[in-house]
């Protein structure tokens, strides 16, 4: 007894010092994912004793929400209503509000959008918002962009993934790879992995193999039933792909041949005289697409789906993914937190691959909701969460909070019926200038083109410094009520006095324009790099 | 199992290390490894900042001919009607369309003749022979002009460093020019349709000084938010709009009616010849890259009125600002450069036009650095193949850094990456090197 004793405390011991960590399971599946988050989140932290910054104030939290959910910057009556309100959960609340709505729909579809096209390679954006609007699940999304029959209306549409793509197999085959399962495989086209062992050039072209056989004739995709690829060692070697599944899985098709070219002239034929008739090819006895969803969806293959949504979707909301790059989810480049991935994963899987599920847990967190300045010393580690990353702006959600930031903020805190509200916010702020500014993506640096537009265009200015809120402003006799005014509308934030005293210094050099001031004003705020950035 | 060169970045630790570095033969700051989140060593910075070197691209977009301009095959079956002439380098002829540059190329002018670059489609020709290279999945690698920006421009210049214009039929999106990893302030400014420069007009609704005061005051406003929020994203938001100020004065630069209607005359008065003057006045103002292209030499069919109509031109517009250039003693700093997505198939279609041809084809490199007169590389009797002195566009770009001063082996970083301005292995083509 004594013995077992002493063994239990040599554990203890032992664990505490994270002697024993690999071993340990995960967290149980009942607790919610933002506890979940936070608990492997805070263990490291622990572990490397490094104190994470404090969480943002309710100003701060709105701001990075309505961004993050609704895709704009709050409306003066949200900042109102938030800060005002005392109620315990209202951070819930203010989730399960912004999440019921339109807006984020259309934000998370914009979203997903960008992620699964590759600029110019088709858009998805209808589908995606049907299929958001409908908390479709995850898998059948990767079934219906894999295989989807445009005539049903829930999946109309998604096959234009592969459609778009079809012309190039081998990138088809990569963006597969990437955007579903967050492993790129292009460079196994040429050789293996020189650290991931397993990682063969096998690997692209077992991937390859599920996509060789589909072609498109006359607007639909057709398969052929049979077919193989062949490619070439770095030694010369010429050796033949078996469908083989990024987790190594091998499909056997007994019989699988390369077909001739006459055979394939023939069928080819064949698919552009249904074409013609506007009718759909017959679908194989065999294919290879479907099996690839098949496998995919199995245990081995649905983990790596759900890990990458899971990565991406953290990518998204924290400006850090749990593996990055996004695209080298591999054994040599190991998660951040792997228990929290897991465990995210067993939970996505578990509660049907819903997506409306992981991002309200993800928003929920404390380490979602840490500050994004750091004045002691070293920034930490992006890998550690323990300070909020700054997210450029898209162009989308740029475009909108200028156009709300512009409005008369009357139009919120006046006589509006509630149910009414919602609707005139959603309106005003209005997308019409997204077409003007890049999309933010790896590497992305801010140009001068952008400096000189917001500087100098007449657009710019006819859009938001003639609007409601100059109009407004010009009317506020009282200095400190106008900035006042001008920072909940434009920064969501009151100013602080230092603020307030340089501003009113500039107001007051300008008595005798004070409508330029105001205009002036205005654009200071709205060109700045806070607003310019969600933090 | 010999394995390839490894050029793909996988996220391993390991991999992040390049090779040499790996093998103790480079040291963190050998060969003038700036990088880009790193601070540079304040003495290489300045080294680096001593270059006063610029470059003009003339591009014939849509691929000019080589057989109708440096490398013709007069009297073979696909010569084609033209015949060719001697120029001021003894054994050296190039196409009777060139004249002026054949008075020249003894004094100015190095051609390559042996370029083999497998990419026949206007995007991925025009994106390697920008870049030197393809991209790869995980890396989008900056142009010539973006890394040129990036070699050559002082940290505080009030010019923009890499300008480029077109011709409308070229489009302005056309070979995607592009600063890559190297992010946006080092893009390219990209002229519009009344070969300007996009919003550097101050708009008449406000006065200069408050056009200034407000600026300073988004400065301030923007400075105090930054603090204990730096990143390189959010640094680039304020770099972009200290260069505001600039950039609105490079406005005169693109006004030629500034110059004198001798100098005017030397460049001629098509649309071409004036973007070259505008070349010329950016240059001289201290742009380090400018890219003029002139559209549209896809001759599939009629390659010879094409040819016989914008070869001249070429010849006119390229030697009047190579004598310019001299005139003004711009000449031994300036590199001047002919290039193009592709060259054009000796064999003559049925249109009377000839195809796309990346198998065999040439350049010129004019100016800074260069061995006037040189000849590099031979292709067979009928333009067919590359007989001797096969280069792709990777070594073109390494000769170009070379006649610069520029070490094509210095790497640039992302993170802990180094990436080298030329893959690793490439060499310069020293034939055409001074």
């Amino acid at each position: 007894m004594r013995m077992l004793r002493w063994l239990f405390s040599l554990l203890l011991v032992a664990s505490s010092c994270g002697l024993i960590r690999a071993a340990q399971p995960l967290l149980p599946p009942d607790r919610p994912i933002h506890e979940a988050i936070d608990h492997y989140v805070d263990a490291r932290l622990a572990r490397e004793k490094a104190k994470p910054a404090a969480q943002v104030d309710d100003a701060n939290l709105l701001r990075r929400l309505t961004l993050d959910l609704a895709g704009r910057i709050p409306a003066v009556s949200e900042l109102d209503e938030y800060t005002a309100s005392k109620t315990s959960d209202k951070r819930a609340e203010l989730v399960d509000r912004l999440m019921k709505s339109p807006e984020y729909v259309d934000h998370l579809a914009i979203e997903l959008n960008t992620a699964l096209t590759s600029g110019d390679k088709g858009n998805l954006r209808e589908y995606l918002k049907t299929s958001i609007a409908d908390n479709r699940r995850w898998d059948q999304m990767f079934r219906d962009m894999l295989l989807g029959d445009d005539a049903d209306p829930k999946q109309k549409g998604a096959i234009g993934f592969v459609k778009s793509r079809i012309k190039d197999v081998d990138q088809l085959t990569i963006d597969v790879s990437v955007k579903f399962f967050g492993i790129n495989v292009s460079c196994a086209k040429c050789h293996d992995h020189p650290l991931v062992d397993s990682w063969t050039q096998h690997y692209f072209y077992g991937m390859k193999s599920f996509f060789d056989r589909t072609f498109e004739s006359g607007g639909f995709l057709a398969e052929r039933e049979t077919g193989l690829v062949k490619f070439k060692t770095v030694d010369g070697e010429e050796l033949t792909a078996k469908l083989m599944f990024l987790s190594g899985e091998v499909i056997d098709q007994p019989g699988a041949k390369e077909l001739t070219s006459d055979e394939k002239n023939k069928f080819e034929e064949k698919i552009k005289a249904l074409a013609k008739q506007k009718k759909p090819p017959p679908p194989p006895t065999f294919s290879a697409r479907r099996k690839l969803v098949e496998v995919a969806l199995k245990p081995g293959g649905r983990e790596m789906l759900s890990k990458a949504i899971v990565n991406r979707l953290f990518y998204q909301f924290y400006g850090q993914g749990l593996v990055m790059p996004l695209d080298q989810m591999h054994s040599a480049n190991p998660p951040s937190h792997p228990q929290l991935l897991d465990w995210l994963a067993r939970d996505f899987q578990s509660h049907g691959y819903d997506l409306r599920r992981l991002v309200r847990g993800l928003v929920m967190s404390q380490a979602y909701s840490r500050g994004s300045r750091w004045l002691s010393g070293e920034r930490p580690s992006a890998k550690l969460f323990a300070v909020g990353n700054l997210r450029a702006l898209t162009p989308t959600q740029y475009s909108r909070s200028l156009s709300l930031a512009a409005a008369d903020p009357q139009q919120f805190t006046g006589e509006v019926k509630p149910e009414e509200l919602p609707k005139r916010i959603a309106s005003a702020a209005n997308p019409g200038n997204a077409g003007l500014f890049e999309q933010p993506g790896e590497f992305f640096q801010i140009s001068a083109a952008e400096a000189l537009l917001l500087s100098n265009s007449d657009r710019i200015e006819g859009s938001y410094l003639r609007g409601g809120l100059v109009q407004r402003l010009k009317q506020i006799k009282d200095r400190k009520e106008l900035i006042q005014t001008a920072f909940r509308s434009i920064l969501s934030r009151d100013p602080s006095d230092e603020e307030i005293k340089l501003l009113s210094k500039y107001l007051g050099k300008r008595e005798d324009r004070q409508e330029k001031a105001c205009q002036q004003l205005v654009w200071a705020l709205m060109a700045s790099t806070e607003f310019r950035f969600n933090y | 199992m010999a394995k390839r060169s490894l050029s793909s970045f996988c996220g391993s630790p390991d991999h992040a290390i390049s090779r040499r570095s790996f093998l103790g033969t480079v040291g963190a700051f050998t060969g003038g490894a700036a990088g880009l989140t790193a601070l540079s060593q304040p003495a290489l910075a300045a080294e680096l900042k001593k270059k006063d070197k610029r470059v003009i691209m003339l591009w014939l977009a849509g691929g000019a001919s080589q057989l109708e301009t440096f490398d013709p095959k007069p009297g073979r079956p696909t010569g084609g009607p033209f015949l060719d002439i001697g120029t001021s380098v003894p054994g050296v002829r190039i196409c009777e369309l060139m004249p002026e540059m054949a008075k020249r190329l003894g004094k100015t002018t190095a051609i390559v003749r042996s370029l083999n670059t497998r990419d026949g489609g206007h995007g991925g020709g025009a994106q390697l022979m920008m870049r030197g290279r393809k991209d790869e999945p995980n890396i989008k690698y900056p142009d010539l002009g973006a890394m040129l920006a990036r070699e050559l421009a002082q940290a505080d210049s009030q010019v923009p460093d890499y300008v480029a214009i077109y011709t409308e039929s070229e489009g302005r999106n056309s070979a995607q020019l592009t600063s890559g990893f190297l992010g946006a302030r080092y893009a390219p400014v990209k002229l519009n349709d009344k070969m300007g420069l996009d919003h550097v007009q101050r708009p008449k609704s406000i006065s200069e000084i408050d056009h200034k005061e407000r600026a300073d005051l988004r400065a301030l406003l923007s400075k105090r938010f930054v603090q204990g929020r730096e990143s390189s994203v959010v640094n680039s938001h304020n770099m972009a709009y200290r260069r505001v100020k600039g950039l609105m004065a490079s406005d005169k630069l693109f006004d030629i009616s500034k110059e004198p209607q001798k100098i005017r005359d030397m460049y001629g008065k098509t649309q071409f010849g004036e973007q070259v003057l505008v070349a010329r006045r950016l240059v001289e103002a201290g742009v380090p890259f400018v890219r003029v292209g002139r559209a549209w030499w896809d001759s599939h069919g009629q390659n010879f009125e094409t040819h016989q109509e914008l070869v001249p031109e070429l010849d006119h517009v390229m030697s009047g600002l190579l004598d310019d250039l001299a005139q003004r003693g711009l000449l031994q700093h300036t590199l001047v450069i002919t290039l193009a997505e592709f060259g054009r198939t000796p064999n003559i279609n049925g249109s009377l036009g000839r195809d796309h041809f990346a198998t065999a084809w040439s350049s010129s490199l004019s100016g800074c650095g260069i061995n006037a007169g040189a000849v590099y590389g031979k292709t067979d009797k009928d333009g067919q193949r590359v007989k001797d002195g096969e280069v792709g566009a990777g070594e073109l770009i390494a000769t170009i850094f070379q006649a610069l001063g520029i070490n094509h082996e210095k790497e640039y970083h992302i993170g802990s990456r180094p990436i080298p301005l030329v893959n690793p292995g490439i060499m310069p083509i020293k034939d055409v090197l001074a």
